[in-house]
């Protein structure tokens, strides 16, 4: 299962004057096989957090493009976004606040599981991170780690073919940080899931994976 | 220097005083009153015993039983199609291409006062209304179907009515809480889990919407519960509902009907309480005992917000053209879809009369909207300087909104019996002070959102500088609140204008309004009258609106302007 993006070109639209000449990324082409994170580098306004939306299929006005992607060699273009499989993870856990730890872990479990299997899977993938006692609590009384943990957890128990991270470190203390980030990786790696990490802080970058630096988009063109 | 601030915080507490004896202390004597008259005891009737008189009375009422359990069905019925039709409509066009639409025409929609909007459904829905005359051209039948949503037997036309008028004002209150619910990022989340649109709605924000509602829930079904003026003009009439009952035995000749009307208005009063605390049970059920679907997976169902908009909308725009072609109608047999003379003399003869009415009515509204526009101000200063200083004496909203919460009937028979016991003679005095204390809640949480949202170190800044705080206040914090207090102040005067009960029951029924003849020629055979009185009712409000509109977008452009010709 890899994650394919072909000549992917991104256009601002409520820049009028000169959209067509100067796209927020052109032509950029990548491939991200199962296992691998790709990790992309940039200021804030290059246009990472719109390459997510793009591939996660969110419909924004404030953006058009051209180019193709695909997942498991099914294109994704067209596909409804709740309908792509594709986990992402931003820089607020964005927990919903309405419902406990647990209940946000059993929102993401898929139809199939039904009844009192629902508590117990949730509870199961709690126990393996150690934090089935904040089960019954709100989201709003638990720590910013935790919160983050949980997070993840809850993307993964959704079932992703793909997984796309937007800076989801960057609000994190310097000391949860490092921990936290190297979890992450190594829950992605047992998987097998494709990663793209979007990123500002060079610190981010896991050790084995490919670094594209910005501006991303134009070097893929003069490589290609 | 020391000497006038001193002076200026002994006028703000003075006047916080008043406020407080105005708006909030005649609640206490008229909880007492309804509670003492409801037994018998009435000394300005004669009857200084407590009994259980009035009860004995009212159980004896032949349909009591029926009567309070058709109230709780329109409360419920009407409570509850609001809040899911508001909810499927949201839910099927937010941000849709016609959201825009129907969010800029929510203030007129909301603009038009429950008695037009009643009016005009009777005309369109009457056995001889325009729906009837419709169905008989397209029958080819000249002779009506006798099929009839007025008056009807289980208030489904009061139900209707309650429904189509709350519909837009859930929506206006849902439009200021969804825009706290963080809406694109909780889509966003949702759509990584899986989620549809319309399973994020159901599963993942309509849990988080209904909790915030329940404050507009709360007046929703107080209102449907208690109201008299559009229940006389569309409601049941085998049975009334209890407070239509109330009222009348209320104006009974017989005097002996006054202590029936007194233990009715008690247990109006308790429905009132039993029926928030329903509507409370219900939420909790729904989000706290029952709470497994809210994890159980991305299930959902079809709900009929296009259709709910279109229908809602439709008759809310049908109402004043309505009543524009009935008010110049000469001749219009059934089953003509138009009139088939026309006359320009009810407006004509009208005029003579309307005119006094009119008077009165803006009189009033003037002053009691101005004056608790004025208490509003006060309280929210006070309650601000309260919380500022982590003082934790200060007016709960829950109070301040009892005169919206509890049935006006009952406040109204408290605030009677009171004025009874004092030598009045000022009939004037009496109503406007009721309009002041009706009117204030609404004013007080139109500008709640304003107050919220300012930025308090400003007033920090200007104060360190040594301006002084009455001209901080006025020169720094009134210029940027004056858009929201000039709508507060309109809501205030609509809110005024539209007042039936207190009118007629502190005045003794010896003022006249455009609100009380409207609904005493709505519930008569004079079409033509009845449609002149509910546009007048409409046209009023929205004189007030429309200026209060233009100048508040004088002041946000000549704020603006200024700030650019200094900058420049």
């Amino acid at each position: 299962m890899s994650l394919k993006i072909s000549h992917l070109t991104v256009y601002e639209n409520n820049n009028s004057i000169n959209d067509q000449e100067s796209p927020l990324i052109s032509n950029f082409s990548i491939t991200v096989n199962k296992g691998d994170i790709l990790t992309l580098m940039g200021p804030s306004g290059s246009g990472k957090s719109t390459l997510l939306s793009v591939i996660a299929g969110f419909i924004n006005p404030d953006f058009s493009y051209t180019g193709e992607i695909y997942l498991a060699e099914k294109p994704l273009n067209g596909i409804k976004p709740e309908n792509r499989k594709i986990g992402i993870l931003f820089q607020d856990d964005l927990l919903f606040p309405h419902l406990s730890i647990i209940e946000n872990l059993m929102v993401a479990l898929p139809n199939a599981i039904k009844g009192e299997q629902r508590r117990e899977t949730a509870l199961k993938a709690l126990q393996h991170v150690n934090l089935q006692q904040l089960a019954d609590n709100s989201p709003l009384q638990v720590s910013g780690g935790q919160k983050a943990r949980v997070g993840v957890l809850r993307l993964l128990l959704a079932e992703p073919n793909a997984v796309l991270l937007d800076e989801p470190f960057s609000k994190l203390d310097s000391s949860l940080r490092s921990e936290f980030r190297e979890w992450v990786y190594s829950v992605l790696k047992e998987r097998e899931l494709p990663t793209i990490l979007v990123t500002h802080d060079s610190e981010d970058s896991p050790s084995c994976a490919t670094t594209l630096h910005w501006p991303w988009g134009q070097k893929e063109l003069t490589n290609a | 220097m020391h000497k006038s601030s001193s002076l200026s915080s002994i006028t703000f507490n003075l006047l916080v005083i008043l406020a407080i004896l105005v708006c909030f202390i005649p609640l206490i004597p008229a909880l007492l009153g309804i509670f003492s008259s409801a037994f018998a005891y009435l000394p300005a009737l004669g009857l200084t015993q407590f009994s259980l008189l009035g009860f004995k009375q009212l159980l004896q009422w032949p349909g009591l039983i029926d009567s309070i359990l058709l109230t709780l069905l329109i409360t419920f019925a009407s409570t509850f199609l609001a809040a899911i039709l508001s909810f499927a409509i949201i839910q099927s066009m937010w941000q849709s291409k016609s959201w825009k639409w129907i969010e800029s025409l929510l203030a007129p929609i909301l603009a038009l006062p429950h008695v037009t909007f009643a009016i005009g459904f009777v005309f369109l829905f009457s056995p001889s209304g325009l729906l009837s005359r419709f169905m008989a051209m397209l029958s080819n039948d000249s002779v009506n179907s006798g099929w009839s949503l007025i008056h009807d037997q289980y208030g489904l036309g009061l139900i209707a009515v309650l429904t189509l008028k709350e519909i837009p004002f859930i929506l206006l209150m849902s439009l200021a809480l969804l825009k706290q619910l963080n809406l694109k990022q909780t889509f966003y989340s949702a759509y990584s889990l899986g989620y549809s649109t319309r399973e994020t709605w159901q599963k993942l924000i309509f849990p988080q919407w209904l909790v915030k509602i329940r404050f507009s829930l709360f007046a929703v079904a107080a209102y449907s519960l208690a109201v008299v003026d559009i229940a006389l003009i569309i409601g049941p009439t085998k049975p009334y509902p209890l407070a239509v009952l109330v009222w009348q035995w209320f104006n009974h000749a017989d005097i002996n009907h006054y202590t029936t009307a007194s233990a009715g208005a008690l247990v109006l009063m308790l429905l009132a309480v039993i029926s928030l605390a329903i509507v409370k049970l219900f939420e909790w059920v729904v989000i706290v005992k029952w709470r497994t679907w809210l994890s159980s997976g991305r299930y959902s169902f079809a709900l009929p917000g296009t259709f709910s908009v279109a229908i809602c909308y439709l008759l809310s725009l049908l109402i004043i053209p309505i009543l524009l072609l009935w008010s110049v109608a000469f001749r219009w047999p059934f089953p003509a879809l138009l009139p088939i003379e026309w006359t320009f003399n009810y407006w004509l003869d009208e005029l003579s009369y309307v005119t006094e009415y009119i008077n009165n009515s803006v009189f009033i509204a003037l002053i009691s909207a101005s004056i608790a526009l004025l208490f509003a101000i006060i309280i929210h200063e006070f309650n601000m300087r309260r919380s500022r200083a982590g003082n934790s004496i200060y007016i709960p909203e829950l109070i301040i909104a009892i005169p919206m919460l509890a049935p006006q009937i009952s406040l109204l028979f408290g605030l009677q019996i009171t004025s009874l016991l004092m030598p009045q003679t000022n009939y004037l005095l009496w109503v406007v002070w009721a309009h002041i204390l009706f009117t204030f809640p609404y004013i007080y949480l139109a500008l709640n959102g304003a107050y919220k949202s300012y930025d308090k170190r400003l007033d920090n800044v200007a104060l360190s500088l040594g301006i002084q705080p009455l001209k901080v206040w006025w020169k720094i914090k009134r210029p940027q609140l004056m858009p929201a207090l000039l709508l507060a102040w309109a809501v205030g005067m609509s809110v005024s204008l539209a007042q039936y009960l207190p009118t007629l029951m502190l005045s003794a029924g010896r003022i006249a309004t455009v609100t009380t003849e409207a609904v005493a020629l709505a519930s008569g055979q004079q079409r033509r009258l009845s449609a002149i009185y509910a546009l007048l009712q409409t046209l009023l409000p929205f004189i007030f609106f429309l200026f209060a509109v233009t100048l508040s977008r004088y002041y946000t452009s000549r704020n603006n302007q200024q700030i650019t010709s200094r900058t420049s």
